[in-house]
């Protein structure tokens, strides 16, 4: 989880590595990832006057086999993040390797044979299936232009595809219209499964859905990772359900990543402002917990990405800053993410003022489980100060949903 | 009396696929102050309800075709088109889910405000200006009288939802119909919109019926809770025994097919199998038993009447005491609602019975 655990500089041949280095490498590892989308302005001489800072010094990697859920509100660069890694964008600056091998700047052929090995599940049901394609055209699309299979093979193939993702085989000759929601969104995970990638993003795949169609949905996810070793990256606004899949969580504010730690000792141990009071803000859904919580409540809006606040991006709505008496600090320098604990990094100055506070011990309904984090860390104010003896949180077995 | 009382209402659309049953029969009370949610998801008539409360439903198409709305012990569905004028904004103010598309765009929110305020009050231009000043600062706006100036689109989403709330409050109606306000809003901006709402409508003391499909925004905001499935309501109870003991199988699945946010990690979820019906076809039984667990013989023929779980002398339908009422012919135990799932030894769902045809 270290951000120097990947040694080498450039491209590399994934076969020159032994297999047990290649096991402990992270499927997909980013460093330093900007995305700026230009503001122009002008008819004739458009005119550069700006850039909208979508993704702003993104660093994470994503283990094979894990869960990965990207948290942040709308606008905080999240799905950026997914469609860059992907290599829908060109990165404006920073390093994307996956498996070894750096993506950053590969086009062509080479960025195709790549692309195999990643897919992508989208929000929208209705919008991400061509409403003149049939079922089995839209899951067989992937196959075309890879050039994998033909005929007989192929049509067995999409109904095999079918098959695993809960819809009858069948339904291949039909159109997107005669489909459902949540059975759209099978067709998507289909199209997603096609090519047998190693690394899914699945940008909100639940939130377009109903609720009694988002569990369905959600348990075909995790039953297919169990079944075919699938990486996800997941992104989503809703905590619970990134919380319920994730193995590991990272929490974006404008361009940022705030924190990132196991998704236990997310909500058992929030320790960035943003974060608890995010945790505070999701109603959960029993009056006796309601009634008991308090919310924080941030004041005003997310600041616009063309031109986010200095230092901490979140000091203009930080309720521990206000607490500190708005130290200046804030303001001047912007925190770098730093380990708190074995996995669990957080980019604030005084992360260590969290910890304990009523405002985390509300949130999570109990004190911290780790062990506070001393004032020798805060001295220090560099990574992997003090250490909790909370083990950090892999890929863990999960049980296999009924039914 | 209760303040509003929704009697059988009975809702259908005719559009060129079919008529549409949107409501099926729906009867609630609400008295003066009292929160209700109502939960359900779309499709399931909660907004048509209260569209046919305030005799906003889109025409030709939406027809109420039976039933009462008595509001005060008036019968609205008999008002002429000026007396439901006349009541809507100043007597029952209604917010909807997406502020944007509910503020007229080409003119200023000042515009808009006065112009709410002068349909019902006889003020001057000047008092009604000074007053939507005052709205604009009770709901949190830092400095009104300039942002007045401004157009819908120079504010965010939650912005955009305080002057929606502001404006449904301006006339301190006694109950407001409030349609997903949170919907279309992230989730910090959702808990500064809902905080906002609680504290002025109980400190106006006006009546809520919030619609939401989310069950946490319920759990925290209404005393009481319809849960409506199809057209149909299918668990009435106060907030807290529903929650501490849901006994309507598709309240119960609900509840176990959304993760929480406080749950330990690694607990399965357990979806509701299937999807919601088709409208267009008229309900025959129970909506629902296609996708339940606990379904019997009686429930592909009848739909089952919304009635007490628990033995009782007299049905409340309003206020703290409210009576817990299902509509079901074979309710989940409690430790059924518990597990998710049926746990009679040897249960088995009744299958569909071959000369029912739905």
């Amino acid at each position: 989880m270290t951000f120097s655990a990947t040694p080498e500089a450039g491209p590399v041949n994934p076969q020159a590595t032994t297999p047990a280095e290649a096991a402990n490498r992270p499927l997909m590892q980013i460093d330093g990832l900007k995305m700026y989308f230009e503001i122009t302005s002008g008819i004739l001489m458009s005119r550069h006057v700006g850039d909208v800072r979508a993704v702003d010094g993104v660093s994470l990697s994503i283990r094979k086999g894990e869960t990965v859920g990207l948290v942040g509100e709308s606008g905080c660069g999240k799905s950026t993040v997914g469609r860059t890694i992907l290599r829908l964008y060109r990165p404006t600056a920073g390093r994307i390797v996956f498996d070894g091998q750096d993506i950053t700047r590969v086009e062509g052929s080479s960025l195709r044979a790549v692309r195999r090995r990643m897919q992508m599940i989208f929000q929208d049901p209705y919008a991400s299936l061509n409403p003149r394609m049939t079922a089995a055209g839209i899951i067989s699309e992937p196959l075309e232009i890879h050039g994998v299979s033909s005929g007989r093979e192929r049509r067995d193939r999409v109904r095999d595809l079918l098959a695993t993702v809960g819809l009858d085989p069948d339904y291949g000759d039909r159109y997107p219209h005669e489909f459902s929601g949540g059975q759209r969104q099978r067709i998507g995970v289909a199209r997603a499964l096609a090519l047998h990638p190693d690394l899914i993003v699945a940008d909100e795949p639940i939130s377009a859905l109903d609720v009694s169609i988002q569990a369905q949905i959600i348990n075909l996810l995790e039953h297919l990772q169990d079944e075919f070793g699938l990486t996800y990256l997941f992104i989503a606004h809703d905590l619970s359900v990134v919380r319920h899949i994730s193995d590991r969580i990272a929490v974006m504010y404008l361009g940022k990543i705030v924190e990132v730690t196991g998704s236990r000792d997310l909500y058992e141990r929030p320790l960035h402002p943003y974060s608890v009071a995010l945790l505070s803000a999701v109603p959960i859904p029993d009056p006796a917990v309601e009634t008991r919580r308090r919310r924080i409540i941030l004041t005003g809006d997310v600041p616009s990405p063309s031109n986010p606040p200095s230092g901490c991006r979140f000091h203009t709505r930080c309720w521990l800053r206000e607490r500190l008496g708005n130290p200046e600090r804030c303001v001047e320098e912007e925190p770098v993410l730093r380990e708190m604990a074995t996995g669990h990094q957080v980019a604030c100055h005084f992360a260590e003022e969290v910890d304990g506070t009523a405002e985390q011990v509300q949130v999570t309904g109990r004190p911290g489980r780790g062990a506070p984090v001393g004032s020798a860390g805060a001295a220090a104010g560099v990574a992997g100060g003090v250490v909790a003896p909370t083990a950090p949180e892999g890929p863990q077995p999960r049980p296999r949903p009924r039914g | 009396m209760a303040l509003l009382s929704v009697r059988d209402l009975v809702v259908r659309f005719r559009t060129h696929d079919g008529t549409v049953h949107a409501v099926n029969g729906v009867s609630f009370d609400l008295d003066a102050g009292e929160t209700l949610g109502l939960v359900g998801e779309s499709g399931c008539g909660k907004s048509v309800t209260n569209l046919a409360v305030m005799r906003l439903l889109p025409a030709p198409a939406g027809r109420i075709e039976g039933g009462q709305v008595l509001f005060e012990g008036e019968d609205l569905l008999r008002l002429d088109e000026a007396g439901m004028r006349a009541l809507r904004g100043k007597e029952i103010a209604m917010i909807f889910q997406d502020p944007m598309t509910s503020l007229n765009p080409v003119l200023t929110i000042q515009e808009q405000m006065v112009e709410t305020i002068k349909a019902h009050k006889k003020v001057t231009n000047k008092q009604a200006r000074a007053q939507a000043v005052d709205l604009l600062t009770m709901v949190g706006m830092s400095e009104p009288d300039r942002r007045l100036r401004d157009y819908p689109h120079q504010f965010s989403g939650g912005m955009r939802q305080r002057v929606m709330i502001a404006m449904a409050l301006a006339l301190q109606p006694k109950l407001l119909i409030a349609d997903e306000p949170t919907t279309a809003l992230d989730v910090t901006i959702q808990a500064q919109v809902l905080e906002l709402l609680s504290r002025l409508t109980s400190e106006h003391k006006t009546a809520v019926i919030l619609i939401t499909h989310d069950l946490g925004v319920v759990a925290g905001l209404t005393r009481r809770i319809n849960v409506m499935y199809a057209g149909f309501v299918v668990e009435s109870a106060n907030t807290a025994d529903l929650f501490a003991g849901p006994a309507h199988p598709y309240t119960v699945g609900l509840l176990h097919s959304m993760p929480r946010l406080d749950a330990q990690p690694g607990e399965p979820l357990i979806p509701i199998e299937g999807t919601p019906p088709d409208l267009r076809h008229a309900p025959v039984g129970c909506p629902f038993a296609p996708r339940c667990a606990w379904r019997v013989e009686s429930c592909w023929r009848e739909m089952p009447p919304l009635e007490p779980v628990r033995e009782t002398a007299e049905v409340q339908t309003t206020g703290p005491l409210a009576t817990h009422r299902s509509a079901c012919w074979n309710r989940p135990t409690a430790e059924e609602a518990i597990a998710g799932r049926p746990l009679r030894v040897d249960f088995v769902p009744a299958p569909e019975p071959v000369e029912v045809s739905r």
